[in-house]
C-alpha cells in the first residue's frame, strides 16, 4: 500500500478519535440512575445483583481484600447493615479482587452478612466510574445515586449513618 | 524528511492510544509491600525523615498509599 503523507495526514484525526473513544466512563455521582447488574456472588450460590434489592435504600460498596480502607469498612458496614430494619436498608458489595479466591479468604474473616458480587474483570465498577478504592454509592428506592463515598475512615460511619436514615425515613 | 515525519505523526498518536491507564481496582499488584519504594514503612519513615532534615524542605514523601489508589 502507498502510504502517502496526506493518507497519513487523514488518518491523525481517526488516531485522536480512537484516543477519545478509549477514555474511561465518567464517575456517577448524585441524581445518576445507578446501573443494573448482576453478578456471580464470590461466596458462591446465587448471583448478586441490585435489582434483588429494588425499593430499598442500598448501600453499594466496592472492595478488595488488597485495599487496606476496606479492612475497616466491611465491620462497619455490616453494624450498619444491623441498625437499619432489612426491608428498607440493605448493603450489597462488589469484589473486585483479580484472584477472587483472595476475596473470598478474606470474606471468611470478616463474616459479614450482606452479599458481596464477584467481579475479576471489574466490568462494574467501570460502569460506575469507580475513581478511587473503596468507592461506595448510596442508592435510595428508586435507584437513583444520592451520595457518593469516596475512601473509608471510622470516622466517616456517623455521616453514612445520618444520610441512610435520611433516606430510610427514620 | 518533511514526508516521513508526516507519515510516523499518525504512528505516534496510533501508539498513543496504546496507553492503558491503571483503574483503581486494577492496583492489587502495587498495592503489594513489596512494590513499594522502600518496603519497611518504619525504614520508609526514618529515611524520608533524615531527607527532609538535610534538605531543610517540607516531608515530600507523605503521599498516601503505596500506588493502590487506597487513600
Amino acid at each position: 500500500m502507498h502510504f502517502s503523507p496526506r493518507r497519513a495526514a487523514c488518518a491523525l484525526p481517526l488516531a485522536i478519535l480512537l484516543a477519545l473513544l478509549a477514555t474511561p466512563a465518567a464517575a456517577l455521582g448524585p441524581g445518576d440512575p445507578a446501573p443494573a447488574w448482576s453478578a456471580p456472588a464470590l461466596a458462591g450460590g446465587d448471583a448478586v445483583s441490585l435489582a434483588a434489592a429494588r425499593g430499598k435504600v442500598v448501600y453499594l460498596d466496592f472492595w478488595a481484600s488488597w485495599c487496606v480502607p476496606c479492612r475497616t469498612s466491611l465491620p462497619l458496614l455490616e453494624e450498619l447493615r444491623r441498625e437499619f430494619p432489612p426491608e428498607r436498608f440493605a448493603v450489597v458489595a462488589v469484589n473486585v479482587d483479580r484472584e477472587p479466591d483472595a476475596g473470598r479468604r478474606f470474606l471468611e474473616k470478616a463474616k459479614v452478612g450482606y452479599p458481596s458480587a464477584s467481579d475479576p474483570e471489574g466490568r462494574i465498577p467501570a460502569r460506575f466510574g469507580v475513581e478511587t478504592m473503596p468507592t461506595s454509592f448510596l442508592i435510595d428506592g428508586s435507584g437513583v445515586i444520592r451520595f457518593v463515598h469516596r475512601g473509608f475512615q471510622k470516622s466517616d460511619v456517623p455521616e453514612l449513618r445520618e444520610r441512610i436514615a435520611e433516606l430510610v425515613g427514620q | 524528511m518533511r514526508r516521513l515525519a508526516l507519515a510516523l505523526l499518525p504512528c505516534l498518536a496510533l501508539a498513543g492510544t496504546a496507553c492503558a491507564p491503571v483503574r483503581p481496582w486494577e492496583r492489587d499488584v502495587l498495592a503489594r509491600p513489596e512494590m513499594a519504594f522502600v518496603p519497611d514503612p518504619l525504614e520508609a519513615k526514618r529515611s524520608d525523615h533524615i531527607y527532609f532534615s538535610k534538605e531543610g524542605s517540607l516531608p515530600g514523601g507523605e503521599a498516601g498509599g503505596g500506588g493502590c489508589g487506597c487513600n
